[in-house]
């Protein structure tokens, strides 16, 4: 396998879509690079949300692992081209 | 019969589960491990005869997985704490020379062992992730020795996100202290995973899988991490059903 360079590097498109009464983001769909992990959504929704208790899943049925890459996710549950991410802020326990 | 359907339908779900339903989704759970994570131990089933004569449920009982090994060692701490789980026969053919007791501990290749068991909580409904944790020698590991080895993000994330929190209590079956992930968030957020998808409830598919998506979660607490397959058969009936309810417009 040759060095990739950085265009070669495959984006994908998240869709954050918000729950319960979690803020909605000014621009809720972004490109990501798919060797980045799902932590890197993660983080990137706290520090937009000011809100260090966030509960992110994916596909309404499951909760990413941070570990996981993003173009693995999107692969597996990637739908019409992007991935769509749910996230609320946890209000009834928090 | 009809009436009740009808009830349902109407009715949102309150991300709970009756006792027959969890161990319905115990043992797809259960089944669907076996299949996609073959390299772990299975989850066993473990029936408990309910000791009280009145209200007895013949499936009553909770899924247990014992003997994981978790190796402390000092490198990849933090990286990939899911990489640390080892089954104890992977560990003993690794090592390849008999292990003697006389000799000192390596402290970079510690080992603990953690028992995990899912309980059927009926104060709350819901499913509980019970665990202990033992050194080699069979003493009991303390909370603060349990979360060193659950160091990195899942620290991070117990700490804080608030949808629980450990706390040390009597085992419901075996009546000695393990430790636990308080259920009294689980309910809202199983509310949320499975939120936006009405087609789930009809047809009982979220009974079934409830554990795998409640594991998705409860998992990451503990560094148990489900193979990528095993969600998809989750997804994919989600987005099956996705389809049908809303057909494309163009």
């Amino acid at each position: 396998m040759s060095v990739e360079s950085p265009s070669s590097v495959r984006k994908v498109v998240v869709h954050l879509r918000a729950t319960g009464d979690a803020p909605i983001l000014k621009q809720s769909k972004f490109k990501i690079a798919g060797t980045d992990k799902f932590a890197k959504v993660i983080d990137f929704l706290r520090r937009q949300l000011h809100r260090e208790t966030l509960f992110v899943y994916v596909n309404s049925a499951f909760s990413p692992n941070p570990d996981e890459l993003v173009i693995d996710l999107f692969n597996n549950f990637g739908f019409d081209g992007k991935l769509v991410v749910n996230y609320a802020c946890s209000m009834a326990w928090g | 019969m009809d009436f009740q359907v009808a009830v349902e339908d109407i009715i949102p779900w309150d991300g709970t589960l009756s006792v027959s339903d969890f161990s319905l989704s115990a043992r797809t759970f259960s089944d669907k491990w076996k299949r996609f994570n073959p390299s772990f131990p299975s989850w066993l089933w473990i029936p408990c005869p309910n000791h009280h004569l009145v209200s007895s449920h013949k499936e009553e009982g909770y899924l247990s997985l014992e003997n994981m090994c978790h190796i402390q060692s000092n490198e990849e701490e933090e990286t990939n704490i899911s990489l640390a789980w080892k089954e104890e026969s992977n560990i003993l053919l690794q090592s390849g020379e008999p292990f003697d007791d006389a000799t000192l501990v390596c402290p970079q290749h510690e080992v603990n062992h953690y028992d995990f068991h899912i309980v059927y909580s009926p104060s709350y409904r819901v499913p509980v992730l019970y665990f202990r944790s033992y050194h080699s020698d069979g003493q009991l590991l303390q909370l603060n020795e349990i979360e060193k080895d659950l160091a990195g993000h899942y620290a991070k994330l117990r700490s804080e996100s608030k949808w629980t929190f450990i706390t040390h209590e009597e085992h419901p079956y075996l009546n000695r202290p393990w430790y636990k992930l308080h259920p009294c968030g689980t309910s809202d957020w199983m509310k949320l995973l499975f939120h936006g998808d009405p087609s789930l409830n009809k047809n009982g598919s979220v009974v079934e899988q409830y554990l795998v998506s409640w594991f998705s979660v409860i998992g990451q607490v503990v560094g148990l991490k489900l193979p990528m397959e095993m969600l998809n058969t989750v997804a994919s009936n989600n987005s099956y059903t996705l389809i049908h309810t809303f057909p494309k417009v163009k």
